[in-house]
């Protein structure tokens, strides 16, 4: 048995299923989803025209998220169109981040060879689900601003020859682009992975009274962080469909 | 890069797999949520306008029932006022239509009886006259008798 702190940044594989491995941030995906998609089956069942104050609340978030984005993209139709990506990036990410601190989760785990090995571990902080994530947003992206504008409208705007300052900015926004994949993922990860290594350290300080309240706030964090993450994506697909730089 | 990417414990596999995960939710979310709520709020929306509608169109009928109820009402009295004033008019015209019969009635009446009366003092008189010269007569004789 350990003794101190044990900070493992990866997930941890708990096994393998035909060569493919299963890690405990994988198996945590996958209650997140059962959570998510039992709630949705359900709740999509009862809908009705005179809406319960649940029902009422979540028209509420929805007209307010469509009505946003409508301001944002300067178009209801193209909103629509995104609010499933957006709201599911939210949702999905906000989830497992409030319920990373509920008992169990980390806690209950394998003894392997003389190491513990937590069975659930919220997906946020492996870097394989936020770079996934990064992925799916970074396409959306790029696709749609070639979809909208046109594949040599869209890439003129990193490939510029019409003048030597044009040249370097658009190489400036290629760079930058790319390397929203790495904010975007590293974002995400770092900030849950710090909440929760931040909540272990605390537990050590002042055990069981200084961790609730910092699990709390983590839990606030991680509401933030998903809201980040799909607000950003948002944005980033208003850059995309933007004209170019001198196009018009 | 190598080392950096086995420090997270970066797999194509989990990518992979997290990806799909991701896409799994965003599908599900969409038949199971997204799509009817906001269905349900597109009808609710369809429900009121047609509710504001109808009840814009009630009212304008309303209006146009009390406009077109005063018109009614308007006419009515005017024409009670006519037929009144039509039953007052006739109603006059035949009282002096009976007073002017009545009068020629009595005037005639008053002449045949003055024309009877007249008749018969002429008839009394003549009557008289007869009478007197038969007197007269047996008088003469009765003189001349006496006479004789």
């Amino acid at each position: 048995m350990h003794e101190g702190i044990t900070v493992v940044l990866k997930a941890e594989q708990l096994g393998s299923v035909f060569g493919f491995p299963i890690t405990n941030s994988l198996i945590m995906a996958w209650v997140v989803m059962a959570i998510l998609i039992g709630f949705a089956y359900f709740f999509g069942k009862s809908l009705s025209l005179v809406p319960g104050k649940l029902q009422a609340g979540i028209e509420w978030a929805f007209e307010g998220a469509i009505t946003y984005m409508t301001e944002v993209l300067e178009s209801e139709k193209l909103a629509r169109k995104f609010f499933p990506l957006i709201a599911s990036i939210f949702f999905f990410v906000g989830l497992m981040n409030v319920i990373e601190f509920f008992p169990g989760i980390g806690s209950i785990g394998l003894w392997h060879a003389s190491e513990f090995l937590p069975l659930l571990r919220t997906p946020s902080t492996d870097l394989n689900f936020t770079l996934a994530l990064a992925m799916i947003a970074f396409f959306t992206i790029e696709v749609t601003g070639i979809a909208m504008l046109g594949f040599f409208r869209y890439a003129g705007k990193y490939v510029n020859l019409h003048s030597p300052i044009g040249f370097v900015v658009g190489l400036i926004e290629l760079v930058s682009n790319l390397g929203r994949l790495i904010s975007f993922s590293f974002r995400l990860f770092g900030n849950i992975f710090a909440g929760e290594v931040m909540v272990l350290v605390a537990g050590y300080f002042l055990p069981y009274f200084l961790p609730a309240p910092l699990m709390g706030f983590e839990m606030f964090i991680g509401l933030v962080q998903a809201l980040v993450f799909a607000m950003l994506t948002l944005f980033f697909i208003k850059l995309a469909i933007a004209a170019p730089e001198g196009a018009h | 890069m190598q080392q950096l990417l086995s420090a997270f414990g970066i797999d194509w596999h989990l990518l992979i797999a997290q990806a799909v995960n991701f896409a799994i939710v965003l599908v599900a979310l969409t038949y199971f949520l997204y799509k009817p709520v906001l269905n349900v709020m597109q009808q609710r929306k369809e429900v009121v306008a047609k509710g504001v509608e109808d009840a814009k169109l009630a009212e304008t009928k309303l209006a146009t029932a009390d406009s077109e109820a005063k018109v009614l009402v308007d006419t009515a009295e005017t024409e009670a006022e006519g037929i009144v004033a039509n039953a007052r008019e006739v109603a006059s015209a035949e009282k002096a239509r009976l007073l002017k019969e009545a009068e020629t009635r009595a005037a005639a009446v008053t002449r045949d009886a003055e024309a009877q009366a007249k008749e018969m003092a002429a008839q009394a008189l003549r009557n008289s006259e007869q009478e007197v010269a038969r007197l007269a007569i047996l008088a003469a004789e009765k003189v001349m008798r006496a006479k004789a």
